[in-house]
């Protein structure tokens, strides 16, 4: 992606280029282990133009590397290598399958005088090799959330299935990518909790109950509102990516039909029914319709034990969202779907307006709300809780932040520095801006606060963190 | 200095003239032994002795995968010159897969810079024919990984020149280079082993040895006062610290010699580990002229103590009586006026009287903003405290210095100020317009405390300035002598091969 900065009073502009993808292939070398062969080790490869010897050589190139680090350290080989344009990260989420995926560096592009070509200039220190080696993390965890490991597919069919698989995936997800914005929150993958008071916390958990109870086949279930979890019945794991996947693309798919204007096209045809405002995001689009085909997606969970294949069925009403999942060996009918819609419907219509009561009342208590003058990322890693001030809108396609990209870069800085110890740890720094970045690790949970405050000094900076730790923090902490 | 081993040259003849005839120069090694002095790595000399030899060590093994820093030296046809740890001939087929890594990617029109997993940091460099590649467990960035690679090519070039390297490598493209540097493995591994430990070279600067400036401008006049044509450099060198150094004028003019220099010239002293006795050896500078020599006489004052050691630097290769009656005369000068006494008198932790309970240990280095700073880049420290007495937290120390140094100092994000409370340690690192500093405090420091005894610190040294720092370079001019005015300017702009001469010693 190209960004013009007009630079200097020369009036020449320097041309900004952001990280981009240059490549992603997946490989297994136990698939070609002989000479001649080495096609047949290349189970994924975009951009699918490349020549087939380049293809080769540049997965020849990976198994060169992890080779090499591995005469130094068997146990843990490389992650990422580096050249003047572009990084390259490595990931083996199985055993002898390897993903690879390679960023163009950001670069500037200084115009020289005299018509010389321009002066290309590659920003190596922008790229923080655990924000893009969480993001290559992720890619497969996404995949497996839809089609399972790697090795089951090539136990049921072979190279082929697996390669169908890969493909299929591969080709939509990695345009989804957006390489130009990631940053510390994909190191972290967190989740967003809502606020709640106890009794409408409680109230929703004996929804939960009811419903599982009245329809045996549900497995699990998990209940997000506006955008934010609420209560999960799945692991810890797999409840982070499906997260991932509800907020970064399924629900942005779907807008508010109920908040659109009387003449929107966006307003259903249920004209008959005034009883609720739920209605399925995932499976039957228009349960009048009763030609009409609809499947749930599959999702794969727990594939290190019990491996389950489940039906996702997202059901919506207002701003509550609830997940059931059921096994798919169970084929999902008609019936079941419309039986579902009105016990859950009105039910949950109920509940997601008094849950937005609710949320009225306890800000209303609170006093009005210190809009955030604190920018502040908190993260606890025991249950992948996850605020941030900073990031003002995540959608599919970017999260734009409101302060510089710079800062942000810091936190990674700050936050590599803490993953190399174990203990707690207080990292205050002022950068050249004069803005303050202060992390801290303390008991599982991170949080860094930026300070524009250029006046400050040290005493005065920590004396204003503690102040934001004593007010900002309760409301979250009682979720824990 | 080393005394090249003419194994079947005779195979070899576009090399004959690269090699000198060792004759009439003899090698400071054989020097030193022909005054009757064997190396004693157990005499308590403040001489720094190298490590052990690893040179046999089972590539193999697990102790070998788990060194701390891996360094190996190849050329750019894959041939092996130097491994730290293990035999290099044994590591070829480890050094041919680096040399492909390099090629590979270099054939892609990119450059290989570097390979991270969880513990291990592999960082490449190329210069010219040469290729450096440093496996390295510590978690050091990659700039700083690169810039000791950096010096361990200019240790080499400091040895060979660096047009001597090119032009071999130009004749013979797989020349084994080992045949150069045989004997001087010791001073690479001498290299690495200080710069883990020595910050000086994390701050690019010389650590002086604190003295009043009125004695250390006693020992200055009597070094200038003992010169001879040709001679461009003398250095007066206590307990590896810095005493006095004065320049030649005229010749040298705008000159600066740079620390990284003069680290690889105390490297160099330091890893012959010679006692009595003088050494004559030839020198490159490469900050300062990567393509001639200049002429070093070593010769300590103190035998057998050996801690104060001269250094004169001459441009002319047939000095050596000139220098060693330079020597004479500032000895005698010295012991007159007793001027080393001051030497010895001087106190390494002096700042102890500032009271300052919680403080550690710190590094300053004053900015190059000011002229004598920028003449010659110092910065002070005082001795380790009492918890890092051990080399290993001694490292340990430094390496903590060295994260924040390379967060400070980030091409695309630097900072002013980091304060880091860890579990052993609070840390501080400040960089001002005037002056960079790095402070260790005890780990429950608060943080109002910290800033006072900074403050405490940094008023302590304002007022110690003139004596921490050697705060002026005195010069001095001699006339060079006529005829040989191509040969004898080690000036900073390039000479022509043939001209000087002195190329022709490989």
């Amino acid at each position: 992606m190209l960004m013009i900065s007009p630079r200097m009073a020369s009036g020449m502009q320097e041309k900004q280029y952001t990280p981009s993808l240059l490549s992603f292939f997946i490989y297994n070398p136990k698939f070609g282990p002989r000479e001649g062969e080495e096609e047949k080790k290349i189970l994924f490869y975009h951009p699918i133009e490349i020549e087939k010897n380049e293809k080769i050589r540049n997965v020849g190139l990976c198994e060169a590397i992890v080779q090499f680090t591995r005469t130094f350290c068997p146990t843990k080989p490389a992650k990422s290598l580096h050249t003047q344009k572009n990084r390259q990260f490595f990931h083996e989420p199985e055993e002898n399958f390897w993903m690879v995926m390679i960023v163009r560096n950001p670069m500037v592009e200084k115009p020289n005088k005299d018509g010389k070509p321009p002066t290309v200039e590659y920003q190596e220190e922008e790229i923080i090799d655990s924000v893009y080696g969480s993001v290559l993390q992720q890619c497969y965890s996404m995949y497996k959330l839809f089609n399972g490991t790697f090795s089951r597919a090539f136990e049921a069919g072979g190279v082929e299935l697996l390669t169908q698989k890969l493909e299929k995936f591969f080709y939509r997800y990695l345009q989804t990518l957006h390489l130009q914005s990631c940053d510390l929150l994909d190191v972290f993958g967190g989740i967003s909790f809502f606020p709640l008071d106890k009794m409408t916390y409680l109230k929703i958990q004996s929804f939960v109950n009811r419903v599982e109870e009245s329809l045996s086949l549900i497995k699990y279930t998990a209940f997000l509102y506006n955008d934010q979890l609420i209560w999960s019945g799945l692991e810890q794991e797999d409840m982070r990516i499906l997260y991932k996947y509800l907020t970064t693309s399924l629900f942005p798919r779907h807008t508010e039909p109920e908040l659109a204007g009387r003449d929107s096209p966006l307003r259903p045809e249920v004209a008959g029914n005034l009883l609720h405002y739920g209605r399925f995001l995932t499976g039957p689009a228009n349960l009048k319709d009763p030609d009409a085909k609809f499947r749930f997606p599959r999702i794969f969970v727990n594939t290190e034990d019990s491996y389950e294949e489940l039906h996702l069925i997202v059901y919506k009403a207002m701003s509550a969202a609830v997940c059931f999942m059921v096994n798919s060996a169970v084929d999902l009918s008609r019936e079941f779907c419309e039986q579902l819609d009105s016990m859950v419907g009105p039910h949950l219509t109920l509940l997601a307006s008094d849950i937005c009561e609710q949320y009225n009342v306890n800000r209303r208590i609170s006093g009005p709300e210190k809009e955030p003058q604190f920018k502040f990322i908190y993260f606890n890693h025991m249950n992948l809780a996850e605020k941030s001030t900073i990031h003002m809108r995540k959608t599919a396609s970017v999260s734009l932040t409101s302060v510089h990209p710079d800062l942000m870069k810091i936190l990674g800085d700050i936050n590599c520095d803490f993953a190399r110890v174990d203990e707690d740890e207080e990292i205050i720094v002022k950068a050249m801006t004069d803005y303050w970045v202060v992390g801290k690790k303390s008991d599982q949970r991170e949080l860094y606060v930026i300070l524009n405050q250029k006046n400050a000094n040290l005493i005065e900076v920590n004396e204003e963190v503690k102040r934001l730790c004593a007010t900002q923090f309760n409301n979250i902490f009682f979720l824990d | 200095m080393h005394k090249s081993e003419n194994r079947g040259s005779w195979e070899f003849q576009p090399e004959e003239t690269l090699i000198e005839d060792s004759g009439e120069f003899p090698s400071c090694l054989a020097q030193a032994d022909l005054n009757g002095q064997n190396k004693d790595p157990s005499a308590g000399c403040a001489v720094d002795v190298p490590g052990p030899s690893y040179q046999n060590e089972d590539i193999m093994s697990e102790s070998w995968r788990q060194h701390r820093k891996h360094v190996f030296v190849l050329s750019e046809a894959g041939k092996p010159i130097y491994s730290r740890y293990g035999n290099e001939e044994a590591l070829s087929s480890t050094m041919g897969v680096m040399m492909a890594l390099v090629s590979f990617v270099q054939a892609g029109g990119n450059t290989i810079q570097s390979i991270f997993s969880d513990n291990r940091t592999v960082v490449f460099l190329q210069n010219g024919p040469l290729v450096f590649v440093s496996v390295s467990a510590t978690r050091q960035s990659e700039q700083q990984l690169r810039s000791e690679l950096l010096h361990v090519y200019h240790q080499i070039v400091s040895l060979l020149t660096q047009a001597s390297i090119n032009r071999i490598f130009e004749c013979r493209k797989n020349y084994d280079l080992r045949r150069l540097l045989f004997g001087s493995e010791k001073i690479l591994d001498s290299l690495l082993d200080v710069m883990d430990s020595d910050p000086g070279f994390m701050l690019s600067a010389v650590q002086c040895l604190p003295l009043p400036s009125s004695s250390r401008d006693v020992l200055s006049q009597i070094l200038q006062k003992a010169v001879t044509p040709n001679l461009v450099f003398s250095f007066l060198i206590a307990n590896n610290r810095l005493v006095s150094i004065v320049q030649e004028k005229t010749v040298l003019e705008d000159a600066r010699l740079k620390p990284s220099d003069l680290h690889l010239l105390f490297n160099l002293i330091r890893a012959s580990a010679f006692q009595a006795g003088e050494i004559w050896t030839p020198i490159c500078l490469p900050l300062f002229n990567h393509d001639c020599y200049f002429y070093a006489y070593v010769a300590y004052l103190d035998p057998p103590e050996c801690t104060v050691c001269l250094v004169l630097l001459s441009t002319d290769k047939e000095a050596f009586y000139a220098m060693a009656e330079c020597k004479r005369k500032i000895e005698e000068a010295f012991a007159s006026q007793n001027a080393l006494q001051c030497v010895s008198n001087t106190q390494m932790s002096c700042f102890d009287d500032v009271g300052l309970a919680n403080l550690r240990h710190f590094l300053y280095k004053p900015s190059n903003v000011q002229e004598h700073h920028r003449q010659l880049p110092q910065f002070t420290c005082p001795e380790m405290d009492v918890a890092y007495r051990t080399q290993d937290e001694k490292i340990h120390l430094l390496d903590l210095y060295r994260n924040m140094h390379n967060r400070i100092h980030s091409t695309s994000r630097p900072l002013k100020l980091i304060y880091h409370s860890a579990e052993r340690e609070t840390l501080l690192a400040w960089v001002t317009s005037k002056f960079e500093m790095y402070a260790c405090f005890t780990p429950l420091i608060t943080k109002k405390s910290a800033i006072s005894e900074l403050t405490k610190l940094l008023r302590w040294i304002k007022k110690e300035e003139d004596r921490l720092f050697i705060c002026n370079l005195p010069k001095y001019s001699t006339t060079p002598q006529p005829g040989r005015s191509s040969t004898d300017r080690g000036r900073s702009d390039r000479q022509s091969a043939s001209d000087t001469g002195l190329l022709s010693l490989l």
